[in-house]
């Protein structure tokens, strides 16, 4: 049975959920991650794709901006199905059990049965979803632009609670077993308890956040729009330590073993060590990026103007490809393939 | 006919007006090609307003400066706040700023604040300064809900991260996306139609969130150079924000951004709804506009700007742009010496002296000819606040 529930790690043939699992791993280990050859097979989706595609059981699942849900057999690079949202989706897809689960702007997150493309249930919000909604034990936790976070059960989609936080929420939320994270519009971390949504701590920084948090050896890992990349204490939210970047920060974490990599707005990606903060390398790849980088078998990669993949111990740029351009997508390494998708609609499988 | 324009100042609403030439000072900048025919068409049957441009305060620019409301990149809300309170009093004479917002704001409005996200991160509408509008705006009584933060360009939008960073329950609207013709955004029966080029698509279609669903429009552009307008500012910012399909005004080296800024400017309703103009000044572009990100060419300078009148406010960014240069030793935005063209936007973006266009500040003084502003430097009440 699939779900996106996995910690740890992915078979190779699975990417449930944002950058792979839910530690935000990003596939560590799991795929060989050379220069592609050549692109297998293109797939026009006729709108932008602002989310990241999820892949599970030779299916490849991409969100477009003008709502509809597209289910990619990536053998062939063919639709096997289609589903249309009542709003623009933003939301990268998430998948537990027999459902593909994203957020629409018409405030709803969308169950969709994986094989036929039908809907399992919707759960309202009062704003945009633009995050991805995350799954542990059995509930889903999303945030929306109304400024709530949500947990619903995942079977039915029935409210379990919400919780108002101070601002709007477009971070994605990490889950653990007990304890959810999540960054607010109001410039603040939140850390919730997963089983009633009480708020445990908050920690302010000096702008809001568009970023979604990592745990990683204890520490929450976040970058915020007032430029700093943030390690808190998971446990209190203390302010473990924070490295300045040039620009705002709406990239997310991918970690690995004991470093993470972010993006910029100022158009580096950096390495850290996750312990102390300390700067590993940066190295520059475009004028701006948003999207999160995601770490394969000793290369980094990152979509922004197009895709770059960067050697994980040196930063140093090892291909590029012009084609990926993107906000917010992360290429999908699995079976074998590398997945983009770009914010002008088209998705490449690459080889 | 001769090259006289016959544009009549005034408000281009419910009737289509033709225009057949151009005023010569406009056509003094380059040898361009010859203007052709526009033709505009307002909304039908919209009645103006007396708060539309230059609105209440024409020739008025009030300029609040503090060099701490920017320090090493990033802006103070609060500092911002307490500039634009006293920016909004010296505006219009009352002793509490929400008595100013109030001139020109009802709790009954929708309210679109027309953001500049191009250029964005490097330079954009500071989000700090749409919070504060926003909050003086909901002091009104008017519900988040009533508030449109739009632009024309969603993924724009996006790179700012306006979506997260703005109050919730206040809309975010991205008129289109880059990669559509953006069609279902706009009003079919208001637009700009003229053939500059030889272009396939001859018409420019005004928003449809401005034609019915705001009634009031503050502005909030940016202080930039732009590579073929001059200058983007509360004038360019409205009209290119507002209506599609613009680029073709530009042909490198060649624009027509003199005079389509101002005619769009003047078409209904976008004149009368756009009432307050509110110019982010916290940094200044002074070469690369308006979509660079190399900071060399980017002043961290703490400024807002405050007016009624659009073409007095862009008339003092126009001066401001220009010393700037002078003080950096690059040409002067009014020259004209095809040496300094490239067609290279690597050399444009890196190197000062180069332009990819014969740019066209003169479209600021056009403005003013169609009756939307001050444009003499002399008769600008131009009042200075510092900190």
């Amino acid at each position: 049975m699939m779900t996106s529930e996995k910690t740890s790690t992915t078979s190779a043939a699975e990417w449930p959920t944002l950058l792979g699992d839910n530690a935000r791993r990003g596939g560590q280990a799991q795929v060989r991650f050379q220069s592609p050859a050549n692109a297998a097979w293109q797939y026009r989706a006729a709108s932008p794709v602002r989310s990241a595609p999820v892949f599970h059981g030779g299916l490849l699942y991409v969100a477009s901006v003008n709502g509809m849900l597209h289910a990619i057999d990536v053998a062939t690079g063919t639709s096997k199905w289609k589903f249309k949202a009542a709003g623009p989706v933003h939301s990268t897809p998430s998948l537990f059990e027999n459902a593909i689960l994203f957020g629409c702007d018409d405030g709803q997150v969308y169950a969709i049965d994986q094989n036929s493309g039908e809907s399992l249930w919707e759960a309202a919000s009062q704003g945009e979803v633009w995050s991805s909604p995350v799954v542990r034990n059995g509930s889903v936790f999303f945030g929306s632009a109304d400024g709530s976070v949500y947990a619903v059960d995942g079977r039915h989609g029935q409210s379990k609670w919400s919780q108002q936080l101070g601002g709007r929420i477009y971070s994605t939320i990490y889950a653990e077993e007990h304890q959810l994270y999540v960054g607010c519009g109001d410039g603040k971390i939140y850390s919730l308890e997963a089983a009633s949504g009480k708020i445990l701590w908050s920690q302010a920084t000096g702008n809001g956040i568009d970023s979604s948090p990592a745990v990683s050896d204890n520490l929450v890992l976040i970058g915020s729009e007032d430029f700093f990349v943030y390690g808190l204490d998971a446990i209190n939210g203390e302010v473990r330590w924070k490295y300045e970047t040039g620009l705002g920060i709406a990239s997310s974490p991918a970690v690995s073993g004991d470093f993470a990599v972010i993006g910029s707005k100022d158009g580096f990606l950096y390495a850290f060590e996750v312990r102390t903060g300390n700067l590993r390398w940066k190295t520059a790849v475009g004028e701006v990026v948003t999207a999160p980088p995601v770490i394969g078998d000793g290369v980094v990669c990152i979509q922004a103007g197009g895709t770059f993949a960067l050697d994980v111990s040196s930063g140093k740029i090892v291909w590029r490809a012009g084609l990926g351009g993107a906000l917010q997508s992360v290429p999908v390494l699995a079976a074998g393939s590398i997945y983009v998708a770009s914010l002008n609609g088209e998705v490449y499988a690459l080889r | 006919m001769d090259r006289r324009t016959f544009v009549k100042v005034g408000c281009i609403g419910s009737a289509s007006v033709l225009v057949q030439g151009l005023d010569p000072m406009l056509r003094a900048e380059g040898v361009a090609p010859a203007l052709p025919a526009i033709d505009l068409h307002g909304l039908p049957d919209y009645k103006p307003s007396s708060l539309g441009m230059p609105g209440l305060f024409p020739g008025r620019v009030i300029e609040a400066r503090d060099r701490n409301a920017i320090a090493r990149n990033r802006v103070s809300q609060p500092l911002v706040r307490r500039m634009l309170e006293r920016a909004m009093k010296e505006l219009t004479g009352e002793t509490s700023a929400r008595d100013a917002w109030a001139k020109f704001i009802a709790t009954t409005d929708v309210v679109g604040i027309k953001i500049n996200p191009s250029g964005a991160p490097a330079c954009c509408s500071s989000p700090e300064i749409i919070r504060e509008i926003i909050a003086s705006v909901q002091s009104l009584g008017v519900p988040a809900r009533n508030i449109v933060v739009y632009d024309r360009y969603s993924y724009e939008i996006d790179i700012a991260s306006y979506q997260a960073l703005l109050p919730p329950g206040v809309r975010i609207v991205g008129i289109q996306d880059a990669f559509s013709g953006g069609g279902t955004g706009y009003e079919p029966t208001v637009y700009c139609d003229a053939n500059f080029f030889g272009e396939w698509e001859t018409r420019s279609h005004m928003a449809g969130v401005v034609a019915h669903e705001v009634t009031k429009i503050i502005n909030v552009p940016t202080m930039k150079d732009h590579s073929a307008a001059g200058i983007t500012g509360a004038l360019k910012n409205l009209a290119y924000g507002t209506f599609n399909n613009v680029a073709r005004t530009h042909r490198a080296p060649h624009s027509f951004t003199n005079p389509m800024i101002g005619l769009m400017c003047s078409v209904e309703p976008l004149r009368s709804k756009a009432v307050l103009h509110i110019m982010d000044g916290m940094r200044q572009v002074w070469h690369g506009g308006p979509l660079t990100q190399v900071q060399d060419f980017i002043d961290q300078t703490g400024m807002l700007l405050v007016a009624t009148d659009p073409v007095a406010m862009d008339t003092i960014e126009l001066e401001a742009i220009e010393k700037k240069r002078h003080e950096r030793g690059v040409p002067s935005l009014w020259q004209h010496d095809p040496e300094s063209i490239t067609p290279d936007s690597r050399i444009f973006f890196h190197d000062a002296s180069k332009n990819l266009f014969f740019r066209q500040p003169g479209h600021v003084a056009a403005a003013g000819k169609l009756g939307l502003g001050v444009s003499e430097l002399k008769q600008i009440d131009h009042r200075l606040l510092s900190s």
